[in-house]
């Protein structure tokens, strides 16, 4: 990790929770309401709407995303978008917008001096959103620009991870990018997404989550003015069931690039409402837990063979905290998938590396844990999730993500399970889980239809070692064994794209 | 309640939620009571108190960056020897020190800048001796096989792959080799790929780099959370209290005051909207002139959200969909970098121009009182704000740690920003923002690429 004259814009931070949080939760016509309350003088907000790019209907893929963010990014009924920002400064406060496949949640953090000047901007926008013409113009812009340019062209791991969604849930209603498709938003018009706005974002999907010092009453102050949002259908779109791939199923994204990024996944009918989950995270963690040197994955390809920067592993949607390791809040899914990142590497080592990443797997699928392993991995795992609550608005995301999936906090959960946990509960769920066979891999690589073909004659490809000498020779014999390892392509199912016509409609 | 007593009631709740003693440093800036110890060795132990129940964050700051990088050929060596302090040493080989780490449930990292690299653990404060134990003995006692140096060169290089795909990295490594002709700040941190990719050939200049830098008195240990501060002193002097203080003193050269402004380009082979960067040379880092604070100021009232330029560029005319601007905060004299995407590639000169007429203005036009008191309030917020975890306010504080070797400096630059006047921002602008200190860096999509 580096850094030159950083100007981190890391979220807010909390510190010590000194109330025990009275949780609750009020149904009838007022909107869902999830408390923690707080001693400390910053007040944070989650509004959560249980609707996501998943309802962007066919022909307006990106319409949620860019709903959300004209609302975030705009003005109020009585305030343009530049008088809002600028009343917001001096207080230094925080307002963002988070879409996701299921879920968009408007985040806010205030210290609570401001907290009424602040609020009624926060709720302004989303109670009487402006709609500017201008506003909606400049977020397509960016989300255009992202699709455009930002994925096809300048992030190639994002790029790898995209197009591993895209394959994992093609025809399916997560398939397409939550910032959607280039032809689709450039036809979305003002009165579609006002339109969208009012019809999707309702009282019936909403959740206030409120957490801090705030002062009494306020709480009945938030959920009485959010009240006023229309009612509307709460259930989420039925999903069609996730296809499994056969074989190994390739898609490669040819682009110019110096790396090599590869992201493997399979689908999983297991999510934190399913004690199998638990399990499973213990694990994948094993196998490769992210930005740590525990994992096998990363022991083996990045510390013994110097192959790339790192390799991890997850049991479910993962995406950093912003300025932190820790798992992201708020991007829960109904149906979830396991993944391997492999970040890039030299083009000549992408074959090897996808081999010896896959045969780590099957090893793991095979063999489960050992009993020391199984040990010190629930060891780790108690203790490093009592790390990622360290702040307020954390606690409060992974409070609403309980309720999506029916539990606890992840964090509590895991605390509850996995003392309870054995040896064989986690190697039968690896093995009623977990394979190497058939997987979906998303690969990103200059030359795209060579390496496809490399990979399905399935001849050895050995690794070449930026500095070979010294290597120990067990590490010579295994990488004899990786070479070889055969992986079964299904060819038929696997393409070659050009990363320039991806996200277009 | 104007802003002074706002902060006040804000530094005091905070105070209040830590339970602690009222701050050392009462009526600065930075809340929190700082305990401090020089070993006789002269390394620096640094304790903050923190309520984090049961949490600390143990950072071991190294006063050496890039910038110490003064031989040909060997840039971004402190940020790959910072990976090498990761291969562990007689008593924990790496993987015994990965253990110790996964037994504790660790959150353990380091990163490198141009001036200092951090090392960090945050993990439980009952394990607190065992992170002084683990964190002393790798600093003395590393001890790394060639065979293992040369794996390691392959993560660095496998870094600078995976950070190559944005332009971000191509453009400053442009942008500094440019504007700097002497000082080591001419390259990233991450160092140029020639060096990167010859690194496996660097084994015995890394034993010479730990014997130079990884010394007492260049490093600073810093403790925030749950921690005691004379139980924490006795825990250093028992494990940092033999370690044998170094000798080497590195020459930085000077950069000689640019003459003449400079341009370059950045041809890029993937679809990209064009980026500007422009950068002028600016002081160090100093805690008694006010020019760097000034022109922090000037950051934000031209290019944050509520920025007149902000407002013009992206908001009224959207020509830009990204811009952002601001002085690098460094040892030796660092640049102020002004970064733009924009939307249309035909638009960037107008960009230019805008950018600057909107520098210009600042040295006729006295930015108004109140609306320098608004940055001023944004800015001291925004700090408070950033120190709600132990790692945060670990980070805050290392960053004035490596600068200074001294917390305080956080209340001594808050004094400066506050001494701030509009004319000393006119000042500033009409002192820095001239042409023959300027250098402007262009990143944009070759022309074949986009056929």
């Amino acid at each position: 990790m580096t850094g030159r004259g950083l100007l981190m814009l890391s979220l807010l931070m909390l510190g010590a929770i000194a109330v025990a949080a009275p949780a609750g939760r009020e149904g009838g016509s007022k909107p869902a309401l999830r408390l923690l309350a707080s001693d400390t003088p910053i007040v944070s907000f989650r509004i959560l709407f249980r609707t996501g790019s998943q309802d962007d209907p066919p022909g307006q893929e990106g319409i949620t995303a860019l709903a959300a963010r004209t609302v975030a990014e705009g003005g109020t009924a009585d305030l343009p978008y530049d008088e809002v920002v600028k009343r917001l400064y001096p207080m230094a406060a925080r307002l963002g917008v988070q879409v996701d496949t299921e879920m968009t949640v408007f985040t806010g953090e205030v210290h609570r001096d401001h907290l009424q000047e602040f609020y009624r901007l926060f709720s302004g926008l989303l109670l009487a959103p402006r709609f500017d013409a201008a506003d909606l113009e400049r977020n397509r812009d960016l989300l255009l620009n992202q699709l455009r340019n930002s994925l096809r062209g300048n992030d190639d791991e994002s790029l790898g991870k995209a197009v591993l969604n895209g394959a994992l849930f093609a025809g399916h209603p997560y398939g397409h990018e939550v910032a959607g498709t280039v032809q689709a938003l450039e036809k979305l018009s003002l009165a579609d997404v006002k339109g969208w706005y009012r019809s999707r974002f309702h009282r019936g999907r909403l959740t206030l989550g409120l957490a801090g010092g705030y002062p009494d009453g306020f709480q009945e102050r938030i959920t009485s003015d959010f009240a006023a949002l229309p009612d509307g259908d709460a259930a989420p779109p039925v999903l069609p069931a996730v296809r499994a791939p056969e074989g190994i199923t390739i898609t490669i994204a040819e682009k110019p690039c110096i790396a090599t990024a590869i992201s493997i996944g399979l689908p999983l009918n297991v999510n934190r409402s399913d004690p199998d989950f638990y399990a499973l995270l213990l694990a994948t963690s094993y196998l490769g837990e992210h930005r740590t040197f525990n994992g096998v994955l990363m022991n083996q390809m990045r510390g013994v063979r110097g192959l790339n920067y790192g390799d991890y592993a997850y049991a479910e949607k993962f995406r950093e905290d912003g300025g932190s390791v820790f798992p992201a809040s708020n991007i829960a899914q109904r149906q979830q998938f396991w993944s391997i990142w492999i970040r890039p590497l030299a083009h000549d080592n992408a074959h090897f590396a996808l081999r010896q990443a896959v045969r780590e797997l099957d090893r793991l699928a095979q063999r489960g844990l050992t009993a020391e392993q199984f040990e010190t991995t629930r060891a780790f795992l108690l203790s490093y999730s009592r790390l990622w609550t360290q702040s307020l608005s954390r606690r409060l995301g992974f409070l609403l993500d309980g309720d999506f999936y029916g539990v606890a906090p992840l964090g509590e959960e895991l605390a509850r399970r996995l003392p309870a946990l054995t040896l064989d509960d986690v190697n039968r769920v690896v093995r009623k889980h977990l394979q190497a066979r058939d997987l979906h891999v998303a690969i990103v690589t200059p030359e795209g239809t060579k390496l496809l073909a490399a990979l399905i004659a399935d001849q050895p490809s050995p690794i070449h070692y930026q500095a070979a000498e010294g290597t120990p020779e067990a590490v010579l014999a295994e990488d004899r064994e990786i070479e070889r390892y055969s992986l079964k392509v299904n060819r038929t199912a696997s393409r070659v794209v050009a990363a320039a016509d991806l996200f277009e409609r | 309640m104007p802003r002074l007593l706002e902060a006040a009631a804000f530094l005091l709740a905070l105070a209040a939620i830590g339970g602690v003693a009222p701050a050392a440093a009462a009526g600065g800036l930075f809340p929190f009571p700082v305990h401090e110890k020089v070993l006789a060795n002269g390394l620096k132990v640094v304790v903050i108190p923190f309520d984090s129940p049961g949490i600390v964050a143990y950072y071991t700051v190294v006063r050496t960056g890039s910038r110490n990088e003064v031989e040909p050929g060997h840039s971004g060596f402190a940020h790959f020897f910072e990976h090498m302090m990761f291969r562990g040493t007689e008593r924990y080989p790496a993987e015994r020190y990965n253990d110790v780490l996964k037994a504790l449930g660790a959150d353990s990292n380091a990163f490198t800048t141009d001036d200092w690299t951090g090392y960090y653990i945050v993990a439980s404060s009952a394990a607190v001796e065992k992170m002084f134990e683990i964190e002393s003995d790798r600093f003395q006692n590393l001890r790394y096989t060639e065979a293992a140096f040369k794996k390691e060169a392959g993560a660095v290089l496998g870094e600078y792959r995976k950070n190559f795909s944005m332009p971000f990295l191509a453009l400053f490594e442009k942008v500094q080799d440019t504007a700097y002709t002497t000082h080591t700040y001419k390259h990233t941190t991450m160092g140029f790929l020639a060096d990167i990719e010859a690194m496996p050939t660097r084994y015995d200049y890394s034993l010479k780099f730990f014997d130079r830098f990884y010394r007492p008195e260049n490093c600073i240990v810093l403790v925030v959370g749950d921690a005691r501060p004379e139980a924490t002193f006795a825990l250093a002097e028992k494990y940092y209290g033999s370690w044998k203080r170094g000798s080497h003193v590195v020459s930085i050269p000077a950069e000689p005051p640019q003459t003449a402004a400079h341009e370059a380009s950045v041809p890029w082979a993937n679809p990209t909207l064009p980026y500007l960067a422009e950068a002028y040379h600016v002081p160090g880092f100093s805690t008694t002139d006010t020019a760097l604070p000034a022109l922090d100021l000037i950051s934000e009232h031209l290019f944050s959200e509520s920025g007149t330029l902000y407002k013009e560029l992206v908001i009224d005319k959207q020509w830009v969909d990204l811009l952002q601007g601001g002085p690098d905060q460094t040892r030796d004299p660092g640049l102020f970098n002004i970064l733009a995407r924009v939307k249309e590639p035909d638009r960037v000169e107008e960009v230019t121009t805008r950018i600057r007429a909107a520098l210009d203005e600042l040295k006729t036009t006295p930015v108004a009182a109140e609306r320098l008191a608004q940055v001023k309030s944004h800015h001291r917020y925004a700090f408070l704000m950033g120190l709600g975890t132990a790692p945060s306010v670990a980070r805050r504080a290392a960053q004035y740690l490596q600068l200074a070797a001294d917390v305080g400096a956080i209340d001594r630059v808050d004094d400066l920003y506050n001494r701030v006047t509009p004319a000393e921002i006119q000042a500033a602008a009409k002192r820095f923002f001239v042409p023959e200190n300027r250098t402007r860096v262009v990143l944009a999509q070759k022309q074949e690429a986009k056929s």
